[in-house]
């Protein structure tokens, strides 16, 4: 029979890897929310620089694009990951 | 002695509590951390800005070498192509992949590239010819 301690412990446990699970969902959750916006300056601060040097606004946005399409093959890879893995 | 047993099961115990609570407080916390950096090292305003200018400089010396718009273009968006490509390499990671660009894209920039040299190369040759033939008639 178990014992009043040992049963304890592995509450004490499963609480522990409940808390920093739900920790680590957060914090990747608020870089997913936060990595739109940081997509955009970067395209813009990207496309500025094109512009500058004389490139039409149409053809900057269209190389700048590559960003989206990096964003988006990066999360993908990553949910890919995450499913194999559970 | 039983007592003692227990007691000394009952340490340990404890003591894997504590190593799971550092281990998964640790992995909660540099996780995120080494994400966030990785990102912020491609996506970062100052990172857009610096593959911008680098972007700008190859476009301006393509136009300054008299490429035509079109062509300066798509070739600056091949040169992009290549670094930002990482979501080839995230996919290549583990897999016996080594190639970043495909044999068929990398055969287009060639010919690309080729058929652009050698218009270079016959224009220069016309030109000095025309110069040539002016310098034989003075």
């Amino acid at each position: 029979m178990k014992t009043w301690s040992e049963t304890n412990m592995k509450v004490q446990s499963i609480i522990i890897a409940g808390l920093s699970l739900i920790r680590l969902l957060l914090s990747l959750f608020a870089l997913w929310l936060t990595l739109g916006w940081k997509v955009r300056k970067t395209r813009r601060a990207f496309e500025k620089q094109l512009i500058r040097q004389g490139m039409a606004k149409k053809d900057a946005k269209k190389l700048s694009a590559q960003y989206s399409k990096m964003k988006n093959e990066m999360m993908s890879t990553l949910k890919g990951s995450v499913f194999r893995s559970l | 002695m039983s007592g003692e047993k227990e007691k000394k099961k009952e340490k340990e115990e404890k003591e894997d509590v504590e190593e799971l609570r550092e281990v998964l407080g640790v992995v909660s916390k540099e996780v995120p951390a080494l994400i966030k950096s990785i990102i912020a090292s491609v996506f970062s305003e100052e990172a857009g800005r610096d593959m911008g200018k680098a972007a700008a400089a190859f476009y301006k010396e393509l136009k300054d070498a008299g490429m035509p718009e079109e062509t300066a273009v798509k070739m600056t968006e091949n040169y992009i192509s290549v670094f930002t490509s990482l979501g080839d390499i995230l996919k290549g990671v583990g897999k016996e992949r080594k190639v970043i660009i495909s044999t068929k894209e990398g055969e287009e920039i060639g010919k690309e590239i080729s058929e652009e040299v050698s218009r270079k190369i016959k224009e220069k040759l016309a030109e000095k010819r025309r110069e040539e033939e002016e310098e034989d008639e003075e």
